[in-house]
């Protein structure tokens, strides 16, 4: 009996594993196809922001065009095609995302690092302007300088950067702290290693894990934010095709060209929720830390 | 091994309400809560959704030339003179008006009996303190009177001076309000109640929300027909729209083109479009030296597709204009039609030694018009001329407008005086300095008009100074405009206005 429940039982658990595992990859997939249709979707696909056909304004998808193509998902209310816009504006919030999370991750490492790692007047001093400028509405911080300024990539860039980069300096700073007490640390100390050297060869170099979790998450937010701004008319300009502006254009004709709103707002949203649960597994991996690791990960994650 | 499962299935589980709660959240906010107080009803209730905020009740004040503070003010305070829905004047406080000889002083005869909605009288003293409250706030209608100045000759008399001739007097006072004497500046006690003689006295309001206007009992005419008019702010399009479906409100206007077949279908609304005094003006800056050359300018203009961009964009509301003024103004006189011939307008930039790497800076206001100037950047593109679309906030365009910081300027203009008087008599001139454009010649005629009261004289010369402007091609005029308008069916006696300013006291409910 002991036997057959044993036979019984194990099939459906070697089954699910495998699906499991499959299903756990499927964020991961979503997003690397996004980041291919990014790389290769505008070698592909020829589209001028600029060029409008008015003839052919408000294609449902899959009609067919004054020049004999076929809009695959529709055009928009100047003739100009969704698929393009898509995948141009797919290019654009990788390209938006991947600058802004860089730019805010450099920033608040270095200075998280510092203030954890050399403590005292700098971290009294750079600690306290984290906790201000945490208290600001990140998105309004955006919306002002994103506002007060000619719109153009860089600015959303900076305007984005401009409170993106706290979270990755209080991760840094909190494992900084617990790292700096470590026994390699205070041997290198003791060895006489200077503490820039101790900085980068010693304490940066475990805050990867984290750090990269974070990245992602702090990614899906700014490709958010950006197509807000954007939306808003504040972000990108013109010329540069966003997922923003697309929907946008598209919400006076929601009810009766939905296309031209539902499909750029669908990308996104994948995006995001791909992005999030992608995010979500790198810091149950990383973040957290997990049996098999090294230990000083596992504790220094604990107290960031 | 469970217990991860439980909770990944927890996560989904909350992943979908988050989901759920997101969903109902959004469908919270399209502010249609399927209210049909007013549909069809025979209770004296109209509702209506204007197209601008009501963001101020002083005529006289900053906010005094806004279309959403004309529209309230037509309704609470009475006019020397006003204009009829398709646009010529009526006498409203005056019965008859006449110029000197010269044409630099006006003499308005006002009606007898005339009292305030508290009862006191209204006279000449008022009209004349209202006068100088107006200049004296120096608000955007004040601009239209500069160095004019009003006397009272009798109670029922008052006459305006000119520093100049100025036959366009009595078409621009349709802007000019009368309150009773002692208003101050921001007199928030008079404006939360103010007291005027238009047919509708104020209710409720909350500036850019509601206004609610009760009839006046003391209204010289004929007392209102509705008991009540609530003209609401809605901003978003899409809803404005689903409010009028549902019959929430009853009146809109202002309707986009691709948005009037949807509505043409219900057959319990009723839809019409009126040609407005609006053109679309898209001015060149002259003083720049790429469009210094009139030849430059001429083959721009030609190098756009308007007819079909007016064809695709504008079916329904938008005519190809023929004059620098539309139809309805005094003054129109119809021009040559422009030609598209993208490879005739090449050439002439060419022979004309246009710099093809120069980008123009095309600068316009309001995202409605996103479209049209995309359409155009498009075609100028087709020719090699490289246009930057500036989309500016109103208050950022208004002051780059005047400071010259553009290269082409893209405006809906209106001319709500029906006068070209106040367009092309005010705007053209080389004092104005409005486009960098000076020509001693138009001067003259635009002089010549303004001097003289009668009105086939002054559509003569308005003609001649259109063509002058017509073919010098201070600016493209590509479009007259006309308003849309679509009322729930029920409502009788409603009359769409030329200058979107429709008047709600002649308005039924119950009518079919």
């Amino acid at each position: 009996m002991a036997d057959l429940t044993v036979t019984v039982e194990r099939p459906p658990t070697a089954v699910r594993r495998p699906r499991r595992a499959l299903l756990s990859l499927v964020p991961a997939l979503v997003v690397g196809c996004y980041l291919l249709v990014a790389a290769v979707g505008p070698l592909l696909i020829h589209y001028d922001p600029v060029h409008t056909s008015l003839t052919d304004r408000l294609l449902a998808p899959g009609s067919r065009t004054s020049t004999g193509d076929t809009a695959w998902l529709g055009t928009d209310g100047l003739g100009r095609d969704m698929l393009a816009q898509i995948a141009y504006g797919a290019r654009t919030a990788v390209l938006i995302g991947a600058c802004t999370v860089t730019l805010s991750g450099l920033v608040g490492v270095v200075l998280g690092a510092v203030a954890g790692y050399f403590r005292g007047a700098a971290d009294a001093v750079l600690a306290r302007i984290f906790d201000v400028l945490l208290a600001f509405p990140a998105i309004l911080l955006a919306i002002v300088i994103a506002g007060a300024f000619e719109r153009s990539a860089l600015l959303v860039v900076l305007a984005l950067s401009a409170t993106g980069w706290i979270g990755f300096a209080r991760v840094t700073r909190g494992i900084a702290l617990s790292l700096r007490e470590r026994p390699w640390v205070d041997a290198a100390r003791v060895l006489g290693v200077p503490g820039r050297t101790i900085l980068a060869r010693h304490v940066l170099p475990f805050t990867a894990g984290p750090v990269v979790a974070l990245a992602t998450l702090e990614f899906a937010l700014v490709v958010l934010a950006e197509a807000g701004l954007s939306f808003l008319g504040i972000g990108l300009p013109p010329s540069t095709v966003s997922w923003g502006q697309t929907i946008a254009g598209g919400k006076e004709y929601l009810e009766t060209q939905w296309w031209i709103a539902t499909l750029p707002g669908i990308a996104l949203s994948l995006l995001i929720v791909a992005i999030g649960i992608l995010g979500d597994q790198l810091t149950a991996r990383y973040g957290r830390g997990r049996p098999g690791r090294t230990p000083t990960t596992h504790s220094s994650a604990r107290t960031g | 091994m469970t217990r991860t499962r439980e909770r990944r299935r927890s996560r989904l589980v909350r992943l979908a309400t988050t989901a759920t709660a997101g969903a109902a959240l959004l469908a919270a906010c399209t502010t249609t809560t399927g209210g049909d107080d007013t549909g069809g009803a025979d209770d004296g209730e109209v509702t209506v959704a204007g197209t601008y905020p009501i963001e101020s009740l002083d005529p006289h004040g900053a906010q005094g030339a806004s279309t959403g503070t004309q529209l309230a003010a037509q309704e609470i305070f009475s006019r020397l003179v006003k204009p009829d829905a398709d646009g010529t004047l009526k006498g409203d406080l005056a019965t008859s008006w006449k110029p000197n000889k010269d044409v630099t002083a006006w003499t308005f005869t006002l009606r007898d009996g005339v009292t305030f909605s508290d009862g006191s009288a209204l006279d000449a003293d008022d009209v004349v303190a209202s006068f100088q409250r107006m200049t004296g706030l120096n608000g955007p209608n004040a601009g239209n009177f500069p160095g004019d100045t009003m006397t009272r000759t009798s109670a029922t008399e008052v006459v305006l001076h000119s520093p100049a001739p100025d036959a366009s007097v009595p078409g621009k006072l349709g802007t000019f309000y009368v309150l009773p004497t002692g208003v101050g500046k921001d007199d928030t006690a008079f404006f939360n109640h103010p007291v005027g003689s238009g047919p509708f006295t104020v209710a409720a309001f909350t500036p850019s929300e509601s206004l609610a206007l009760v009839p006046n009992s003391k209204y010289r005419g004929t007392r209102p027909a509705p008991r009540r008019v609530t003209i609401r702010d809605i901003p978003e399009l899409a809803a404005r729209l689903t409010a009028l479906r549902t019959g929430e409100v009853d009146v809109v206007w202002g309707i986009p083109d691709d948005q009037l077949a949807a509505l043409k279908g219900q057959k319990d609304l009723t839809v019409r479009t009126v040609p407005s005094s609006a053109e679309f003006t898209m001015w060149f800056n002259s003083s720049v030296s790429a469009l210094k050359d009139a030849e430059v300018r001429r083959a721009i203009w030609q190098a756009v597709d308007f007819g079909t961009i007016i064809r695709e964009l504008y079916p329904e509301t938008g005519r190809p204009a023929d004059a620098p003024v539309t139809g309805v103004v005094l003054g129109h006189v119809a021009q040559q039609p422009v030609t598209y011939d993208p490879k005739a307008a090449k050439a002439a930039l060419t022979a004309a030694g246009f710099d093809f790497t120069r980008k123009l800076r095309l600068q316009f206001a309001n995202a409605e018009f996103r479209p049209f100037v995309q359409a155009v950047v498009s075609d100028l593109q087709k020719v090699g001329v490289r246009v930057d679309p500036l989309e500016k906030e109103q208050a950022a365009f208004t002051e780059d407008l005047l400071a010259l910081k553009w290269d082409i300027n893209f405006q809906q203009l209106a001319t709500p005086s029906y006068d070209a008087a106040s367009n092309l008599g005010r705007l053209y001139t080389c004092a104005a300095e409005r486009m960098g454009y000076c020509n001693r010649r138009l001067d003259g005629v635009l002089a010549a008009a303004g001097a003289t009261a009668d009105k086939k004289r002054r559509t003569d010369l308005y003609g001649q100074a259109s063509r002058i402007i017509w073919q010098d091609a201070v600016g493209m005029y590509p479009m007259s405009v006309s308003i849309a308008y679509a009322w729930n069916s029920h409502l009788t006696g409603f009359v769409p206005d030329a200058s979107g300013l429709p008047d709600f006291a002649t308005v039924r409910t119950g009518g079919s």
